[in-house]
């Protein structure tokens, strides 16, 4: 989360340097968004994801601030991030992304396009492994994806060189009309807090970078249009056959054209700032006998390896490429020089297969007909910091080579760090499995809640690590209460999932599955329809309840599959707990949050007012489908909760799909104390902000009546009650704010009642 | 400040620092603060890292300032593994985490506890070098700051920092919390309690890896968890409720269920057929929320804020 403690020191004042520079002490995230901000980008289009967020959070800051006037589009996911990316530039905009990992693959289908179309723009990617099981951490699998996306991609090894990366690919990618991946590592230079020179002044940066392009597209200047001349109009994306690859011979031709570019803005840049890059940075002997191919972080640790070595007298080379894409083929080969063994180190692998570098440098070499011995290991997926003492591993490696000793690192392809686990650790059980007959107090109670009785009821879950006072568990097992037999748990990614399934341990002590963080409803369909086929069968004899489990920001980025499992009318049950924002990933704004909220990308300040949009409401969405039955509940009200829970069973074991969303508090994203919860929910649903009812095929009853029971409240009530995210929208220079949401709750709450009272909605 | 001279350094030139803490604890800010009175006072070069990740409040973390002097390559990355300077806020997860692994000989624990040094260090089986022990959760809670501050301040004071720049730093910083933060400096520096201690006793060990008994000959298909033998079931998360559990008065309880219904941490509140019989002590991480919802009765309140509104974890 952006904290806002970007740091200024005195300029150095170099004199060789004709752009006057100042330092700055930042992260890799907040260099990036420095960039962004200094290059005067026309739009950003944004999705939050780790470990890139903050990078868009503090242009969101800045723009509040008014320190820039960048179109930052939140939008409902990375593909829909991306794609305001293609439409920004069609129209003629400079424009620019950050994402990481899941983000970059969900994107995958536009990357190609816009490569191919011809638009060119910038993707800062914060790599970060893409697997399952989930990992937040670093990996290269991501940018290796990319390869052959028919992008330029630049390598960013250290915080100021994801400074000065963006700065020099924007440039190059709006002379050839390619857009451009600037790549850093996640965590190791995302969250590396770093000195750092930036240029003190934001029009020199403009000035090296060009003018936007938007003119000159308008007049055809700088080889691409703009859809918005509609004295000339153009089809862009044409729907096209076999002239195809014709379209490809032009894309591979621009990248040979990107390689005489890059090479001069790299010199421009230099004369600019005193800070040279090349394709290939080769660092210590060029003639020595062994090598180091490392990328990022992992080729600048091995930098003090190098240096010790040779302080042994022991002669090493490290080879450390800065782009990918063009392949700077000569580049490596002369850098590689004189090697006999050299070891490709890679954050990844191609499993099954030789890795993705050692390839390309093996076609390389053998053009040269340089037969050099390619060894190549595999680190750091997941995360695992490569350290100089990992470098030195690596030249040793080079030199015993093949007289290696042990068998796993003889081979030519090996996974350092690794470990192979006690073949003899057998742990013992520590809880039984929950039996059906323990959970059988529900059937038949028709509206009569017990909670002494339901007490009775083992807890399918316990024993998170989620923040004191977390509000998803407490909705969770409640709601459990009002469910019998035999349940399985699907969850999308979340607080839910990573605080309750830490590898090597569990939470949940029923069946459970995550698959990501906006595939749950399509992955529950598949679980229940085998469930239908293997009972059909005779193979399988359990009733089994499932139910996928989603934040309210898994039912903005998923809320397609959502929608057509409600379609589909399949049978489980969606239970949402809306916490009013992306807080795992650190308080990014959900569309179900309230206008005028504060978040990490929708800043208060004097150009914004908080979240611009009002409340998303996923229930009236889904009133559309004709689902069998859709709810809301509070944490506030268990008893309405419990009965609804046994609506939402009844109707899929009637063979029917049921959606139920709770409010779920965020005491550390709210800003709340930790035992406030039930009471500001409650206060909540006073103020008709959540307001509790059902929606039975199509009919709509209002189960908890604010008004009726005389206990409604005005929204400011509860913004009082729920934590320093909202308390700004209680203070009378906010009123017109507070009135609007006041607005926009009236109107909603009086339509449902209107809805209620008519027998037929 | 030209005269400042980094106390320790490695053979790449940098002096570590690592902070050993929870989230939620202010280890985060007390690192990227103490990065920046170093550079900016100092004249110091280096990085600061944090062992991000999803953790949430409650849960360890460490983070890790390095210094240099100024043309000195920064080229590593990621949290220090063999530190010089130690900050522990809770003196409890010593043994669980292992923090004393990888110190450096002559190295420097600050650590947050009202215990004796001696007793300190061997917990953290120190090698070598000074254990300075603060009673920072007191002084945070008497002079309205963080436990971040006095740490910080003992810390700055070990790296030898003078006193004068470090205060107007925090001053500035966080210009509404100056008289407390500054009050919590002070007090710090006024009640730490430090001894040194010669090698001997224990050996010097080497920084922790990542190896569990479950590697790649073993894990199951898709890593699958066998939640039957893993279960978080046992878990011991005492760390976790800083020592604050609501107080149970069996008397008062009616086994009205209300509790059950807002409890945050599931498994924190034990019920035994049909009837509460206390609080989870090892789990219940003291939200409180069950003490706001517990009915008021004729009898009385079941559920209370506990009377003792300080303690250090642990003890």
């Amino acid at each position: 989360m952006a904290n806002g403690m970007i740091t200024t020191l005195e300029s150095p004042g170099k004199s060789t340097v004709s752009a006057p520079q100042r330092i700055l002490l930042v992260n890799g995230n907040e260099a990036v968004a420095q960039a962004i901000i200094d290059i005067g980008y026309d739009a950003e289009g944004y999705y939050p994801i780790t470990p890139s967020s903050d990078a868009g959070e503090v242009v969101s800051k800045a723009f509040a601030e008014g320190k820039t006037d960048i179109a930052f589009i939140v939008a409902t996911s990375e593909l829909a991030a991306i794609s305001v990316c293609a439409g920004a530039a069609v129209a003629g905009g400079r424009v620019v992304d950050v994402t990481s990992a899941n983000g970059l693959l969900l994107k995958a289908e536009q990357m190609p396009a816009i490569a191919g179309l011809g638009l060119p723009m910038v993707l800062n990617l914060s790599t970060r492994e893409v697997s399952g099981p989930l990992n937040i951490k670093n990996g290269h699998s991501d940018l290796y994806a990319a390869l052959g996306w028919g992008w330029l991609i630049f390598l960013a090894p250290t915080v100021q060189a994801a400074y000065d990366m963006n700065l020099i690919a924007i440039k190059v990618a709006e002379k050839v009309n390619l857009p451009a991946i600037v790549a850093y590592d996640g965590f190791h230079t995302s969250h590396a807090n770093r000195r750092i020179h930036v240029f003190a002044s934001r029009d020199d940066v403009q000035a090296f970078v060009g003018p936007p392009p938007f003119k000159k597209a308008m007049a055809g200047e700088n080889g691409r249009f703009s859809l918005l001349d509609v004295t000339h109009p153009r089809t862009f994306g044409p729907y096209m056959n076999d002239d195809l690859i014709n379209s490809k011979v032009q894309l591979d031709q621009k990248f040979d054209r990107a390689r005489e570019v890059i090479a001069e803005v790299f010199e421009d840049f230099a004369s600019l700032t005193g800070r040279q890059y090349t394709c290939v940075q080769q660092y210590g002997d060029a003639s020595a006998e062994r090598c180091l191919v490392a990328l990022n972080t992992a080729g600048e640790a091995a930098k003090d390896s190098v240096d010790e070595l040779s302080r042994r007298d022991e002669p090493v080379n490290l080879v450390v490429p800065m782009v990918l894409r063009p392949w700077p083929a000569e580049e490596i080969a002369d850098a590689i020089g004189e090697a006999k063994r050299i070891v490709v180190a890679e954050r990844a692998s191609q499993y099954g297969a030789d890795n993705y570098l050692a390839n390309e440098i093996g076609a390389t070499l053998q053009r040269r007909g340089n037969a050099a011995t390619i060894i190549q290991r595999t680190y750091g997926i997941g995360g695992l910091n490569f350290t100089h003492d990992d470098a030195i591993e690596m030249y040793e490696l080079a030199r015993a080579w093949p007289n290696v000793p042990d068998e796993n690192e003889k081979r030519v392809k090996w996974y350092h760090g690794a470990w192979p686990g006690d073949p003899d650790y057998n742990p013992p059980a520590t809880i039984e499995p929950i039996r059906a007959d323990q959970c059988s107090f529900n059937v038949g109670q028709d509206g009569k809640v017990n909670l002494r009785l339901l007490s009775q009821m083992p807890p399918r879950i316990e024993k998170h690590s989620a923040c004191p006072g977390c509000g998803i568990f407490s909705n969770l097992n409640l709601f459990l209460r009002g469910i019998d037999g035999h349940v399985v748990m699907l969850f999308h990614t979340g607080c839910g999932m990573v605080i309750t399934t830490g590898f090597p341990l569990t939470s949940f002590k029923v069946p459970y599955f995550h698959n990501l963080f906006h595939n749950g409803t399509s992955t529950a369909t598949g679980v229940v329809e085998m469930i239908r086929r293997f009972q059909k069968r005779g193979d399988l004899s359990e009733e089994i309840t499932v139910i996928l489990v989603t934040g309210d920001g898994g039912d903005d980025i998923g809320m397609d599959q959502l929608i057509g499992a409600a379609l589909r009318n399949d049978p489980f049950i969606v239970f949402e707990y809306d916490n009013k924002g992306y807080m795992n990933t650190g308080a990014q704004l959900c569309y179900t949050g309230f206008r005028g909220q504060k978040n990490s990308n929708a800043f208060v300040g004097p150009h914004q007012q908080g979240k611009r949009t009002h409340h998303k409401d996923i229930v009236e969405i889904l009133r559309g489908t004709f689902a069998p039955y859709i709810a809301t509940v509070s944490e506030s009200h268990a008893v309405d909760m419990i009965r609804k829970a046994r609506k939402a069973q009844a109707t899929v074991r009637a063979g029917g799909f049921a959606f139920v969303k709770t409010l779920s508090v965020c005491p550390l994203n709210w800003g709340m104390d930790e035992h406030v919860g039930p009471s500001s929910v409650e206060a909540m649903v006073n103020a008709c902000m959540h307001p509790l009812y059902e929606i039975e095929h199509g009919i709509t009853h209002i189960t908890v009546d604010p008004e009726k029971q005389g206990k409604k409240v005005p929204v400011t009530e509860a913004f009082a009650k729920m934590g320093g995210a909202y308390r700004h929208l209680t203070t009378a220079e906010n009123a017109p704010l507070a009135t609007e949401v006041q607005a926009e709750v009236d109107r909603r709450w009086v339509r449902l009642k209107a809805l209620a009272a008519d027998g037929l909605l | 400040m030209d005269s400042y001279r980094l106390p320790k350094k490695d053979d790449l030139g940098f002096c570590n620092v690592l902070i050993s803490a929870l989230g939620g604890d202010g280890a985060n800010m007390a690192g990227k603060i103490l990065f920046k009175i170093g550079c900016e006072q100092f004249g110091l070069d280096g990085g600061y890292d944090a062992r991000y990740g999803s953790e949430k409040k409650g849960t360890p973390t460490d983070v890790s300032v390095r210094f240099c002097e100024p043309g000195t390559p920064v080229r590593q990355s990621g949290p220090s593994s063999t530190p010089h300077f130690l900050t522990v806020f809770h003196a409890d997860l010593i043994e669980s985490l292992d923090l004393g692994r990888g110190l450096l000989p002559n190295a420097v624990c600050v650590v947050n506890s009202i215990r004796s040094s001696e007793e300190v260090r061997n917990s953290l089986k120190l090698h070598s070098g000074r254990i300075v022990c603060v009673d920072a959760t007191r002084i945070a809670y008497e002079s309205h700051s963080r436990m971040n501050m006095p740490l910080l301040s003992v810390l700055c004071h070990e790296l030898n920092f003078p006193d004068a720049p470090i205060r107007a730093s925090i001053a500035k910083q966080w210009p509404r919390a100056a008289e407390a933060n500054l009050r919590a400096f002070d007090e710090a520096l006024a009640g730490r309690a430090s001894a040194d201690f010669v090698p001997g006793d224990y050996p010097l060990t080497t920084p922790q890896v990542a190896r569990g008994p479950i590697g790649w000959l073993n894990m199951h298909n898709g890593g699958t968890i066998d939640a039957l033998t893993h279960s978080t079931h046992g878990r011991d998360n005492r760390v976790a409720g800083r020592g604050r559990v609501p107080q149970f008065s069996k008397e008062f309880c009616h086994s009205c269920g209300i509790c059950l219904t807002v409890c945050s941490d599931p498994g924190g509140l034990l019920w035994q057929e049909g009837r509460m019989v206390g609080i989870d002590d090892r789990y219940c991480k003291g939200c409180m929320r069950c003490v706001e919802a517990c009915p008021e009765t004729k009898k009385g309140k079941a559920l209370t804020f506990a009377d003792n509104g300080i303690l250090e974890p642990g003890i």
